[in-house]
């Protein structure tokens, strides 16, 4: 089908109307508490994006954000709160460490990132179809299950013998190869881009999705349709369950230096939740969100040379940040509120 | 020499925030002591109006006088302190409360410790029932009572509330008519005690009968005052629908043919585990239209989506063409031949955020034509078939891509019709196919439902209009809690006879 221009233009002024506010309230905060707001944005766009290495570093932190996002994306297009991404990210790359050790190649890390994250998503859509639990409650209790049990994992099971700080680390053959020398961008980034596409394809060209949205808008509707809102459920969950196993896999395979999980998972911490953030400024649609991504990891990108460049301390970063975000989600949270509560 | 109003209202423009206008500048007065019928179609802005008099909405622009002085109304409150209440058309009643205490709530004075005198209030109630001439219980959950008696509830709460001008929101809709003869008694002792009465309708019959001036709005706008003894339902049915309405339906006579559906001794249970449906049993031949007519509520809806395959059965046979098809999932159904046409056309026949394209292929989406390799969706097939489905049954669509919540009831009920004849089915259901649909609309789909009919396919209709039922049936049940009280042909009883029926009184003959 062709693309609906008409269906695009007015969210991406709102989101567009939303970011140019976000920045405002931003710079209203950094001008009280005494920093030069120009500067310090300056320093954020001209660092995110005014060199080919800004750019770079861009493109890769948006890289994980666009699969957790699509994750969260897919499940609020059937009509699920599918918050579950942060804990399959874990798995994801706990799995393809492992696999990219025993074979050595980038295939075999990929399926790893996959069935583990199908593995792991499947328990809030088993529990979700065959038993009724919420997703929302399962999902959450299931991220701070995954963080314990990977944790432990990566402590206990997987450390590198030559280097206390993390995990044993992807072979050299299953290392997704660097696009710009010097920058952490690989061809990890292709994967997310892909993955994007085809989750548009699937959602807006293939029966499946079209049962999956239409379960999404309304499930009576489904059901008088003859489609099984329980298959639409266990397909949504499974889908998003690959994406953001992947995340973690790519996370890992793709990113330099250390190519493993370092001690407290803090280099695939939060992707999960980033992505909910992604998902809701890219209006859950696949292709939003690879712009969305793309404006989210410049925010990463930036904070460095926000930092060093406008002298901002990182908390100030991170507050400004925060409201950017939350502002630009506004449009988002209130699509989705107005489904809730049109139930 | 013409009555000052007791109440006019002038130039009243309402444009929802949505950017729906659905008043156009409404003029209208209402004399001391009438009953003024407010007469128009589904969406015509009736109910708007009287929210604006009522105090529920305010109006984008227009005035409002009460005894000639202008009033501004911020809330309900102010409004009945105007003396002007409203008994909506969906009641507004506490479920597990009593009638009394529904009467009361909200009066319990306005200090924190000041409470209700309840034997008082019971007093003045009683008053208020011997003086209409009934008793309705008030120590009962009103969930309890049947609609009629909730109605002289909600009625008795806004009188409760010393109203001169009552107004009365589509009173009717929910009623039998034995029920509708008992309110127009309620109505003209009112009218004999002084009272103003606002009467809102669509249906002519009932506004001739009660009304002493009619005034018709179109689309939002006042089409004309007239004397009801002055005027004719066909005069009245011209100035609702814009133009001569014929709501002749042609039907020649038609030998029924072999049965297609066959419903054996069917218990369905409902949403609260009640038993809704009790042991039907009746069949569908081809060629015939079977009608069920009775009250909403009486588990037309649960027989329905047992049928269809939506709800559970507990206990009995469904046979489609011979075959056993029990609790067959919906998907089944239709590739065996049943199209339905759902009574609920926003929440269950269409999915209104999704296109009319989209909508178009809703439930054949899995059919050969519309799979390509790999299960890709063929847009372009299914855009051909919207375009021609819309084509052939006249859907006015601002386009195929256009969203259907954007188009009006009654081209969202085509889309639903042209859409289930698309299946090419064998056997339809039709559930309210015409509720809330424009005049027009409706003549088509009744005229639709018949050419099936002679194309020798089987359809089981079911509706709460009396009238579309007797027009349509060549056999009809009339279903009262869950069981027919009767199978008739339509022109062997009369109005009246089956007017006891959905009553629940066994027709002897
Ligand atoms: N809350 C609302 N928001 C937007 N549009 C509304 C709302 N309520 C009614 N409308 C629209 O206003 C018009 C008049 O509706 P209504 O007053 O309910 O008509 P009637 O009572 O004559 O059937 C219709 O087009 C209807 O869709
Ligand atoms: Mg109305």
């Amino acid at each position: 089908m062709r693309v609906d221009i008409r269906g695009f233009i007015k969210p991406l002024i709102e989101s567009l109307i939303a970011i140019v506010i976000g920045i405002l309230l931003g710079a209203i905060i950094l001008a009280f508490s005494g920093y030069n707001p120009i500067k310090a944005y300056i320093a954020l766009f001209d660092g995110a994006l005014g060199s080919k290495y800004g750019w770079a570093m861009t493109l890769s932190a948006t890289t994980p954000m666009i699969l957790t996002a699509l994750t969260f994306g897919l499940g609020a297009r059937t009509g699920l709160f599918n918050i579950g991404a942060e804990g399959t990210v874990y798995f994801g790359a706990i799995a393809a460490l492992i696999l990219t050790n025993i074979w050595g190649n980038i295939l075999m890390g990929l399926l790893g990132g996959i069935i583990a994250g199908i593995a792991w998503m499947g328990i809030p859509a088993f529990l979700k179809v065959f038993r009724g639990v919420n997703e929302v409650v399962s999902t959450i209790m299931l991220n701070w299950m995954a963080y314990f049990l990977a944790l432990y994992i990566v402590l206990q099971k997987i450390p590198n013998p030559d280097d206390p700080n993390k995990t044993i680390a992807v072979p050299l053959s299953a290392r997704f190869p660097i696009i710009i020398r010097g920058t952490e961008l690989s061809w990890a980034f292709a994967i997310s881009v892909i993955a994007a596409v085809l989750a548009y394809y699937v959602l807006w060209h293939t029966t499946l999705g079209y049962e999956l949205r239409v379960s999404g808008y309304n499930e009576r509707a489904a059901r008088y349709a003859g489609i099984n809102p329980k298959k639409a459920i266990i397909w949504s969950f499974l889908i998003g369950g690959i994406t953001s196993g992947l995340a973690g896999a790519v996370e890992v395979m793709g990113r330099p230096p250390s190519y493993a999980i370092s001690q407290g998972m803090a280099n695939i911490y939060g992707y999960g939740f980033d992505g909910i953030g992604v998902s809701l400024v890219g209006r859950n649609h696949p292709l939003g969100i690879i712009f969305s991504g793309i404006f989210f990891g410049m925010l990463k990108a930036g904070a460095t040379a926000m930092q060093i460049e406008a002298g901002v301390p990182l908390e100030m970063v991170r507050m400004v940040q925060g409201i950017i975000v939350v502002t630009v989600a506004i449009p988002g949270i209130l699509d989705l509120l107005k489904r809730v509560v049109r139930k | 020499m013409e009555e000052a109003p007791l109440i006019k209202m002038e130039g009243i423009v309402k444009i929802y925030p949505d950017g729906t206008k659905a008043l156009k500048g409404v003029d209208l007065s209402v004399r001391k002591g009438e009953i003024h019928g407010l007469l128009g179609e589904n969406g015509a802005g009736k109910t708007t109006l009287m929210k604006i008099l009522s105090g529920m909405l305010r109006p984008t622009e227009g005035k409002i006088f009460v005894n000639g002085k202008e009033v501004r109304f911020k809330s309900p409150a102010d409004a009945l302190a105007n003396g002007i209440g409203m008994v909506h058309q969906h009641f507004t009643l506490v479920d597990v409360f009593d009638g009394l205490h529904n009467i009361i709530l909200g009066m319990e004075g306005h200090g924190l410790f000041s409470k209700i005198d309840v034997e008082k209030a019971m007093e003045k109630l009683q008053k208020l029932m011997d003086d209409l001439n009934f008793q309705v219980p008030l120590d009962v959950p009103v969930e309890t009572l049947p609609v009629g008696v909730q109605q002289r509830i909600e009625i008795l709460k806004t009188l409760y509330r010393d109203v001169d001008v009552l107004i009365l929101d589509e009173p009717t809709a929910v009623l039998t008519p034995i029920e509708v003869k008992e309110l127009f008694d309620v109505l003209k002792k009112l009218k004999a005690q002084d009272k103003t009465i606002i009467f809102i309708s669509h249906k002519l019959k009932e506004v001739m009968e009660i009304t002493d001036r009619v005034t018709v709005l179109r689309k939002g706008e006042v089409i004309g005052t007239v004397n009801t003894n002055e005027t004719s339902p066909k005069e009245l049915a011209k100035m609702m629908v814009g133009r001569e309405v014929v709501l002749r339906i042609e039907k020649p006579p038609k030998e029924a043919e072999n049965p297609v559906l066959q419903v054996q001794d069917l218990w369905v249970k409902g949403d609260r585990d009640q038993d809704a449906v009790k042991g039907l049993t009746f069949e569908v031949k081809a060629g015939e239209i079977f009608g069920i007519a009775g009250v909403e509520g009486n588990g037309q809806t649960e027989l329905i989506e047992a049928i269809s395959g939506l709800r559970k059965i507990e206990k009995g046979k469904v046979i489609l063409n011979g075959k056993d098809i029990t609790g067959r999932p919906p998907k089944e159904l239709y590739d065996l031949g049943v199209a339905h046409i759902p009574e609920d056309r926003i929440h269950m026949g269409l999915v209104s955020e999704m296109s009319v394209a989209e909508n178009s292929i809703l439930g054949l989406h899995w059919r050969e034509t519309f799979r390509g390799p790999i299960g890709m969706l063929r847009w372009n097939k299914a855009k051909e078939h919207a375009t021609k489905i819309v084509k052939n049954f006249e859907v006015l669509v601002p386009s195929i891509e256009a969203p259907v919540k954007s188009l009006s009831g009654g081209n969202q009920q085509k889309l639903i019709v042209a859409r289930e004849t698309s299946k090419q089915p064998e056997f339809i259901i039709a559930s309210q196919p015409t509720r809330g649909v424009d005049v027009a609309s409706t003549e088509y789909i009744r005229n639709y439902l018949i050419n099936l009919r002679n194309e020798n396919k089987a359809v089981l209709l079911v509706s709460a209009d009396l009238d579309e039922i007797l027009q349509l049936s060549d056999r009809m049940a009339i279903i009262y809690e869950g069981k027919f009280v009767g199978i008739v042909k339509p022109e062997e009883v009369t109005e009246e006879e089956i007017g006891l029926m959905m009553g629940g009184i066994k027709h002897e003959s």
